[in-house]
């Protein structure tokens, strides 16, 4: 409510100037700063470190996780680290396209430069050998898988053996997200209030049109759902959704919940945090973390590494 | 500037005209139609109103109504989108009555209810109070016809936090009504 009130005095005060933001070089926007696997993929990509499995390797499991809108890869880092030691997996860090590089780029992205990212990593495993690769996302990478499998992507190609999706967003929490095509042009941009050390990370300014590209896929995805989308073959799906998530709206759970079911028609599951944090697994740079906090990242990794491995 | 104060004038003159508004009668009216409704972005929501207006009330001109509008009859109509209900209290004023298309002003305050259809979902906020003015006009020919298209605001929508997310803030309507006590002249 307070953001829509902003959003209509900006309207009236800026009809036709859209601002150009103040960016830092301290800032992942200026274009200083990149995320770490541009500099070196192979410390990210199973198919950069791992282009030649062998018959062992190519049949362990491979996590493909992808991060959120104006985030990196640093979004599973812990995940990386927790992971660190443990042999009976493979993760993929991938950065989705427009992101961690500049605000120009990111700027000049659509949701599908984002989500070809994903797919390219997916390809490039199918093509090296992998057989057992599973989808892990949070936030917008979500609806970019959602809409992949509706899509029909993995028709022709391997079928991805879990989707595990967390805090995914269908729904907004911030419903003046819906007005963003009417106000966006006059606005320019939205900036994110975040530490010093979030800003190296996530992008502090968001493009309007980014926006739009963000609203048009969440779109995209709900009339999915509301059409119903059916897993490929041997395909399960899980939802893990926080309580209370000012981001992406619990409802979104919802909404995967009724409108996706299995190749064999069984419902997908869905377990419901009890946090208040988007993207829940992701703890590090946080102002404030509780126990409570650490103990839903530790179970969720754990239940994701049990569910791939077994 | 002169185009426009032009255009402005031609146009209050044919708003103005009384040969093709409605008069305000002297008996009351008792409207009953469709309301056609659809949140930015996100479900359309359709359902029925009834308004009733009296003489002796503002002279006709302060409209009492009730309306249920339910994505069951929209969005969700065979598919997976939602079924939610919202059943609405309005009160509307209808501006120069002898204007063939009549601003209107509508305050709504209702109740708001999404089924999410598992009990995975029980702790999920599903009710909410519905408060919503709507600002709008309203085609009125001699006819007894109405058809009255407004834009509103929910002052109560889901954040993410509280209540129901798939309560969105702004909605259009379009509302087509039919006042069932007036006799068309033969």
């Amino acid at each position: 409510m307070k953001l829509f009130l902003r959003l209509s005095a900006l309207f009236l005060s800026v009809w036709a100037c859209a601002p150009e933001p103040s960016i830092t070089k301290e800032m992942l926007d200026s274009g200083t700063l990149f995320d770490p696997s541009l500099y070196n993929p192979a410390n990210y990509l199973v198919s950069k470190a791992l282009p030649t499995p062998t018959p062992e390797q190519a049949k362990k499991p491979v996590i493909i996780a992808c991060h959120g809108y104006s985030a990196t890869t640093f979004e599973w880092d812990e995940f990386r680290s927790w992971s660190a030691g443990r042999t009976d997996f493979l993760l993929s860090q991938v950065l989705l396209g427009g992101h961690g590089r500049s605000y120009n780029d990111f700027k000049a992205s659509s949701w599908h430069d984002w989500q070809e990212a994903i797919m390219t990593e997916y390809s490039q495993l199918e093509k090296a050998g992998y057989q057992n690769i599973s989808l892990l996302t949070s936030s917008t990478s979500g609806a970019l898988v959602l809409e992949l499998i509706a899509s029909g992507y993995f028709v022709n190609h391997i079928k991805p053996r879990h989707v595990l999706l967390v805090d995914p967003i269908v729904i907004p929490s911030d419903k003046s997200l819906s007005l963003i095509g009417l106000f966006g042009p006059m606005l320019g941009y939205i900036e994110t209030k975040q530490s010093i050390e979030e800003d190296k990370v996530y992008y502090h300014f968001r493009p309007q049109e980014t926006l739009q590209q963000l609203q048009n896929l969440l779109t995209t995805v709900r009339k999915d759902l509301e059409k119903g989308i059916t897993l490929p073959i041997g395909c399960d799906l899980k939802v893990y959704k926080s309580k209370k998530d000012p981001a992406a709206d619990p409802v979104s759970a919802v909404l995967i919940y009724q409108g996706t079911q299995t190749a064999d028609g069984k419902p997908v599951s869905v377990e419901l945090i009890n946090s208040d944090l988007h993207v829940y697994t992701r703890l590090k740079h946080r102002e404030s973390i509780t126990a409570q906090d650490q103990l839903n990242q530790t179970s969720t990794f754990s239940d994701i590494r049990q569910r791939v491995t077994h | 500037m002169k185009i426009f104060t032009g255009c402005t004038y031609v146009l209050a003159v044919l708003l103005s005209s009384s040969v093709y508004g409605q008069q305000q009668p002297d008996s009351p009216t008792l409207d009953i139609g469709v309301r056609l409704q659809k949140s930015i972005s996100l479900y359309a929501e359709n359902g029925l109103m009834v308004q009733y207006a009296h003489p002796k009330l503002a002279s006709n001109r302060l409209y009492l109504g009730l309306a249920y509008v339910s994505s069951r009859l929209g969005s969700a109509f065979h598919s997976n989108a939602i079924k939610q209900d919202s059943y609405l209290f309005s009160a509307s004023y209808y501006y120069r009555p002898k204007w063939l298309i009549h601003p209107v002003l509508k305050a709504n305050i209702g109740y708001f209810a999404a089924h999410y259809g598992s009990p995975i979902f029980e702790e999920l906020p599903k009710t909410s109070l519905l408060l919503a003015p709507e600002v709008g006009l309203c085609y009125c020919p001699t006819i007894p016809l109405k058809i009255h298209t407004s834009i509103g605001y929910h002052l109560i929508n889901g954040n993410g936090r509280s209540g129901p997310g798939t309560l969105y803030p702004v909605f259009l309507q379009t509302s087509i009504t039919w006042n069932v006590l007036k006799r068309l002249k033969k």
